[in-house]
């Protein structure tokens, strides 16, 4: 008994970053997401789900592996691993997947302020300042757990989706069974899916966290457990998202076009509390992430460019660092102030466009985890690779595929159509 | 002056003038204050061979070698030689000077006395934009900011191979500054400069270095050497390292330690973080309530070593040094003549604070009784220690959001 536990105990104690990386996935713009999915689709969507999840482990695992074997993060194996040009872009491409995930960010604040009859117009300049506040003077971490601990909230839809007795049987069927709908609402749905589950700045947290613990090759294995861990916990969440919307709002044909709507799915656990409790969950998802991206955002790229960088630096020391900070808060701030702005649309679009970027971040990471030099007898084996190499194929026929359904939409909706 | 980027990619020719391939990189040893160039990388559609320097003629326009003849053995990377493509541009390094890391954008050759060096390198923004743009536009960009290359420290484990690096500039360096950039590295780059530090340094370097990175890199370095540094850091800094280690570490590490300051930093890992117990300081002056001012200074000369700030001697009941009468402020004892008693001078009505206070009513009592030191008692209104304004300072300020703290958050 005791020896098993020896055994066990390491792995145990590695649970952390793998979990809460994934975890992270849930945020705003996932929540949309996953909501939209079972509202649109039924349980149409829940193959998609486990065909992600599955995929969100391959690349979890490359990137955690990369951490352990190099002892640097992506944006530093990036930048010198490739030359300038090709590195500039990929930079480019994860600092424009990242705005995106800020602007959506402060569209859940402002969704979330709505919902307690708060006008956005006050809440998310008040939030931005906050943020902004908070951050450059080094106090976020001490709001930073209560925020995370809001955002559980969204454990309710576990609840939610057993009370709501949906048809246990077909949601297995549907769990591992694809169906297809030929439509573009249908693709760009299953794109959000794919760009909010495996979005860029979870593999740059596995990976970073796993550099700065110092994590070795030799002890990797537990970190390797850690990762399949939060992906399956991440993707049993989102599961029982798109399963409580499914059983509550589909059979109704409510389609989820308001924060209100995706909160709905969570009457049969709440009842008239559901409002409160999703948009409790929504704020605090959405004030973390608003003031950990934009700043993990801007140290990913000034330590790339290796401009001067800290929070603790004043405007004069280090003026690209606080001017990219304060820009993507008040840019997304902005965004999200837009008249009229149909809120969970444009949650969904953030992911579109961060699953269209998608296969460039793919194609960059199998370049660094292939090369012999930085990974040693660590490289993908030649079934990993055919793996990988699939789901990067894959994402990248299902976003041309989107782009080419888009355009033709254009043209069908001109003069002549 | 011939700048790396400008070099690459352009054609080396023979003797004659005839295209032998492209210019892939250059190998340079790095033991040296200047590197001295060791040989290129020709490449020649998809093969690469080593031209040893000494067959070179001119880097200048392109690279033209003494003879046409090359020996066409394929290019293997050796230990000792880094290339200056692959191992230094756009790689971090230590700007001594300018006390921060930076990323090299360009690296700068010269030729001195026949042989090629690298002199220095380039942070500029314009020698990022030079490169990103085509190379038409590249000499309409102007500006360089260049590093002398004497004024670096370059990390060995930026190259994949084994080199023996010199770490003599880092003793440049505060620890304060060496601290900052401890944190803002990655793990494996900082405990590979903290191995390059003597023990003391280390410790002073680790005491400013946050918690958790101090807590992996003990528990990444060999224990003997882990413990040598605890013992040189102060007890407060050591015991919030050990308190971010695993129990069974972290006692590994106290059993390795010398008795004594192993004692010390245990009495402290007693009171909470954050308490005034865990941040006061047990290395203070007690003088006997019947001695007198000589006697006091005569005992601060005799101690081997005198606490730091020394601000006040403390006065204790004859019978039971531990029991707190009052304390006689430096300034005081300096000004009063040596035979007067010490209960003359001695302050006895002095604020004081319980251990488990939390560490900023201990800060908020200095402030409020413009104080430099409050004495901490314990349950029986012994005397365990002192809270000084430098202990204190660290509580007050809010935590700087450092680096490490920014990135665990990308959650």
């Amino acid at each position: 008994m005791k020896r098993s536990w020896r055994r066990v105990l390491p792995y145990l104690l590695a649970l952390g970053p793998g979990l809460l990386a994934a975890s992270a996935g849930n945020d705003a713009g996932g929540i949309a997401t996953y909501a939209s999915a079972g509202a649109s689709y039924g349980y149409g969507l829940l193959w998609a789900n486990t065909m992600v999840t599955i995929f969100l482990f391959v690349v979890q695992e490359m990137s955690a592996r990369m951490g352990a074997v190099t002892g640097k993060g992506f944006s530093d194996l990036v930048r010198e691993s490739f030359s300038l040009r090709i590195a500039a872009l990929i930079l480019l491409t994860l600092f424009v997947a990242n705005a995106g995930i800020v602007v959506s960010e402060f569209i859940g604040i402002a969704a979330a302020a709505e919902l307690f009859g708060v006008s956005r117009y006050l809440a998310v300049p008040v939030a931005a300042l906050l943020v902004w506040l908070l951050v450059t003077r080094g106090s976020y971490e001490r709001v930073e757990k209560i925020l995370l601990a809001l955002s559980l909230c969204f454990l309710s839809y576990i609840g939610a989706a057993f009370l709501a007795k949906p048809h246990w049987g077909a949601v297995l069927v549907h769990a591992v069974i694809p169906t297809l709908h030929r439509e573009p609402g249908f693709l760009s749905l299953l794109i959000a899916l794919i760009g909010t589950t495996i979005s860029p700045y979870m593999q740059l947290y596995i990976q970073s966290s796993v550099v700065e613990k110092g994590i070795t090759p030799e002890d990797y294995r537990y970190t390797r457990f850690d990762v399949l861990v939060g992906t399956l916990a991440s993707g049993i969440i989102a599961a029982f998202i798109i399963i409580a919307t499914a059983a509550t709002l589909f059979p109704h044909g409510i389609r989820v076009e308001t924060a209100a709507d995706a909160a709905r799915a969570l009457e049969p656990l709440a009842g008239h509390y559901s409002r409160a409790l999703f948009s409790l969950g929504l704020l605090g998802a959405s004030l973390l992430a608003a003031g950990v991206l934009p700043l993990a955002t801007t140290y990913m790229m000034s330590e790339a460019f290796g401009f001067e960088r800290g929070v603790s630096r004043t405007w004069a020391e280090a003026p690209i660092f606080m001017g990219l900070f304060t820009g993507l808060v008040v840019l997304g701030a902005l965004l999200a102030l837009i008249p009229g702005l149909p809120l969970i649309k444009v949650l969904v679009g953030v992911y579109v466009l961060n699953g269209l970027l998608l296969p460039i971040e793919l194609f960059a990471m199998l370049r660094l985890v292939n090369n012999r030099e930085l990974m040693g007898e660590h490289v993908n084996g030649p079934l990993h690779n055919a793996f990988a190499w699939g789901i990067a194929g894959i994402v990248s026929l299902l976003s041309l595929a989107l782009i080419v359904f888009t355009v033709l939409g254009w043209f069908g909706v001109g003069p002549g159509g | 002056m011939l700048f790396l980027t400008s070099l690459v990619d352009q054609p080396v020719q023979g003797r004659t003038g005839e295209a032998i391939g492209k210019l892939d990189d250059l190998i340079v040893r790095i033991g040296e204050p200047y590197p001295p160039l060791a040989g290129l990388v020709v490449k020649d559609g998809r093969r690469r061979f080593f031209v040893p320097a000494s067959h070179l003629e001119s880097l200048n326009g392109a690279a033209r070698l003494a003879s046409s003849i090359v020996d066409l053995a394929p290019f293997a990377r050796r230990d000792g030689e880094v290339l200056l493509r692959r191992d230094v541009l756009d790689h971090q390094l230590i700007d001594i000077t300018g006390r921060r890391i930076v990323r090299v954008n360009d690296v700068q050759l010269t030729r001195v006395e026949g042989s090629y060096r690298v002199v220095g390198v380039d942070v500029s923004p314009q020698a990022l934009l030079r490169r990103l743009g085509p190379r038409v536009l590249a000499d309409r960009i102007v500006g360089r900011q260049i590093i002398d290359w004497s004024d670096v420290q370059y990390l060995a484990s930026t190259a994949p191979v084994q080199l023996k690096v010199s770490y003599d500039r880092l003793a440049d360096l505060h620890p304060v500054d060496l601290a900052r950039i401890v944190d803002a590295l990655s793990y494996r780059e900082s405990a590979e400069i903290v191995a390059a530090l003597d023990e003391e340094t280390a410790a002073e370097t680790l005491e400013e270095v946050s918690d958790e990175r101090v807590a992996d890199l003990l528990e990444g370095m060999d224990q003997e050497r882990a413990a040598d540094i605890l013992e040189e850091m102060a007890p407060a800094a050591a015991a919030d390292a050990l308190e971010d280690l695993e129990d069974e570490v972290a006692e590994q590490l106290l059993a390795r330690m010398e008795p004594e300051e192993a004692a010390d930093v245990q009495a402290l890992l007693a009171y909470d973080e954050d308490s005034a117990g865990r941040i006061m300081t047990t290395d203070f002056v007690r003088v006997p309530e019947g001695a007198t001012v000589g006697d006091a200074l005569a005992a601060i000369r005799s101690l081997d070593e005198v606490p730091d700030p020394l601000l006040a001697v403390y006065v204790v009941a004859g019978g039971d040094p531990d029991t707190l009468r009052g304390l006689v402020r430096l300034r005081n004892l300096i000004v009063a003549k040596a035979e007067t008693p010490v209960l003359d001078v001695m302050d006895d009505d002095v604020p004081t604070v319980r251990p488990e206070d939390r560490a900023e009513d201990a800060a908020r009592v200095l402030a409020e009784y413009n104080l430099l030191a409050v004495p901490v008692l314990g349950a029986d209104r012994h005397l365990l220690g002192i809270v000084t304004v430098d202990d204190a300072l660290a509580v007050l300020l809010p935590e700087i959001w450092q680096r490490r703290g920014a990135r665990a958050a990308f959650a």
